[in-house]
């Protein structure tokens, strides 16, 4: 059984560090319109060599942000390489649309009251 | 309970005494910039789906889906598009969702303008705001479906009310606290009001690069009979088809995207690819030569000198029967 575990780790290991060197390879085929437009607008394709990278780190910080397990591959797969590397860096600090919450609804209330004309707040600050 | 709300009003109260007025009309709403559009619009057939918690995303993209003719429903799209641990939806997989529904997400301008103009011509317009403060910010999701200039209003989707009426002004300052970010959707084979090539194009690219080949394809398309002069749009159809297996349609669209500018790196390379895998390797060289001769210095060098010497080594005879197939 240990032995069954051990040779299951080495045969892991072996094909996950064959998928981690093939994007070194380059590939023999053609070139994407986006990479291609990256690239005549000079953005430094760093996305492309990190993209494997990028993936992982997405998929930990959803699964550790809840998102349901079942819905975590189709999220990753509609990003593209570049939103991932940005999604790696950003995913806890980017605006997130989300509540209405109490200040914000409070601040809603004074907007529609302003616009009304029920109340006269912002007008005050030109 | 009433200490708590009159501590938060006061809080408001305060917060936005010490607001500094960054709040005037737009210049970009005077009246010659707007002599062009009708001075009111409310798109009132616009579904509405009233936000449950922090759903605020999933239910105004619905929204804008449905306008595009995509039957999404908020509860649907919920999983896809809420971060739990936010509690919220981040700008960047609304578009995500967006394209995997095979809709073209297009980014506005930040102007005023361009908010108005899709609405004149009939699209709601998805907006991200900031409804609290720049240090303490409330980010929210809704779904601009009107505006009076005469008024100075623009209507909303917005949350729990279906039909929010705010100041132009007020709505300036929520959109200017989320720098403006704003986005509508297309079918793929539709035109913004005003479109950019650029980000029409880099739009269906990041459908062909999600895999949404269809969609990409119909976009190019229509790319290529608006800007008739960019090579782009054809290397993406050719791009597209080469995905799908079309070697002979790839061909063609390579060659199409060079006649309007034999040096486009992308073309030559990939060209020369697919003349490699028809045999013609006499022709491949010179097309991947081309390539190297742009590529030197940008970010394709390395790929393209792969090819290069990939065809420059390969020791295939020239099998190659006629010029095109």
């Amino acid at each position: 059984m240990k032995q069954f575990l051990q040779r299951s780790v080495v045969y892991v290991l072996i094909v996950s560090l064959l998928g981690l060197a093939s994007p070194a390879v380059v590939q023999a085929e053609i070139i994407g319109t986006l990479a291609g437009l990256d690239a005549a607008q000079r953005e430094a394709n760093l996305a492309k060599i990190n993209s494997v990278l990028a993936r992982e780190q997405v998929r930990d910080q959803m699964r550790a942000l809840g998102v349901d397990e079942a819905a975590v591959e189709a999220r990753l797969a509609a990003l593209t390489n570049a939103e991932l590397e940005r999604l790696a860096q950003e995913i806890e600090s980017a605006p997130a649309g989300g509540v209405l919450e109490v200040i914000g609804i409070v601040f809603v209330v004074l907007l529609i009251l302003e616009a009304v004309g029920v109340i006269d707040i912002f007008k005050k600050f030109p | 309970m009433i200490g708590l709300r009159t501590a938060l009003y006061g809080i408001v109260i305060v917060a936005l005494t010490l607001m500094s007025g960054c709040a005037t009309i737009p210049p970009e709403l005077d009246s010659p910039a707007t002599a062009h559009l009708p001075r009111r619009v409310e798109l009132s057939s616009t579904p509405f789906y009233p936000q449950q918690a922090y759903q605020c995303g999933p239910a105004a993209l619905a929204t804008v889906l449905q306008v595009a003719k995509v039957d999404a429903t908020p509860e649907e799209l919920t999983p896809e598009v809420f971060l739990p641990g936010r509690k919220g939806s981040l700008a960047l997989e609304l578009v995500a969702a967006t394209r995997a529904r095979d809709r073209l997400a297009y980014p506005l301008d930040p102007s005023p303008r361009a908010l108005l103009e899709e609405l004149a011509a009939g699209r709601p317009v998805l907006v991200m705001q900031n409804v609290a403060l720049k240090i303490a910010p409330t980010w929210h999701f809704a779904v601009v479906i009107g505006y009076d200039l005469d008024e100075r209003t623009v209507t909303l989707r917005s949350g729990t009310v279906e039909r929010l009426v705010m100041s132009l002004r007020g709505f300036m300052r929520t959109w200017d606290l989320a720098d403006r970010w704003a986005m509508v959707v297309l079918e793929p084979d539709e035109l913004p009001s005003n479109p950019v090539l650029d980000k029409y194009l880099k739009a269906a690219a990041e459908l062909e690069a999600t895999g949404r080949l269809q969609a990409a394809a119909r976009a190019y398309t229509r790319a290529h009979e608006h800007w008739p002069a960019s090579p782009w749009p054809a290397l993406g159809i050719a791009n597209v088809a080469y995905a799908q297996g079309d070697r002979a349609t790839a061909e063609r669209g390579y060659r199409t995207a060079l006649a309007l500018d034999p040096g486009h790196v992308v073309a030559n390379h990939n060209l020369a690819e697919v003349l490699l895998a028809r045999g013609c390797v006499t022709e491949a060289r010179a097309y991947a030569q081309r390539a190297l001769d742009g590529a030197i210095g940008t970010p394709l060098e390395q790929t393209v000198r792969a090819t290069a010497d990939k065809i420059a080594r390969t020791t295939q005879p020239d099998t190659c029967l006629e010029r095109s197939p």
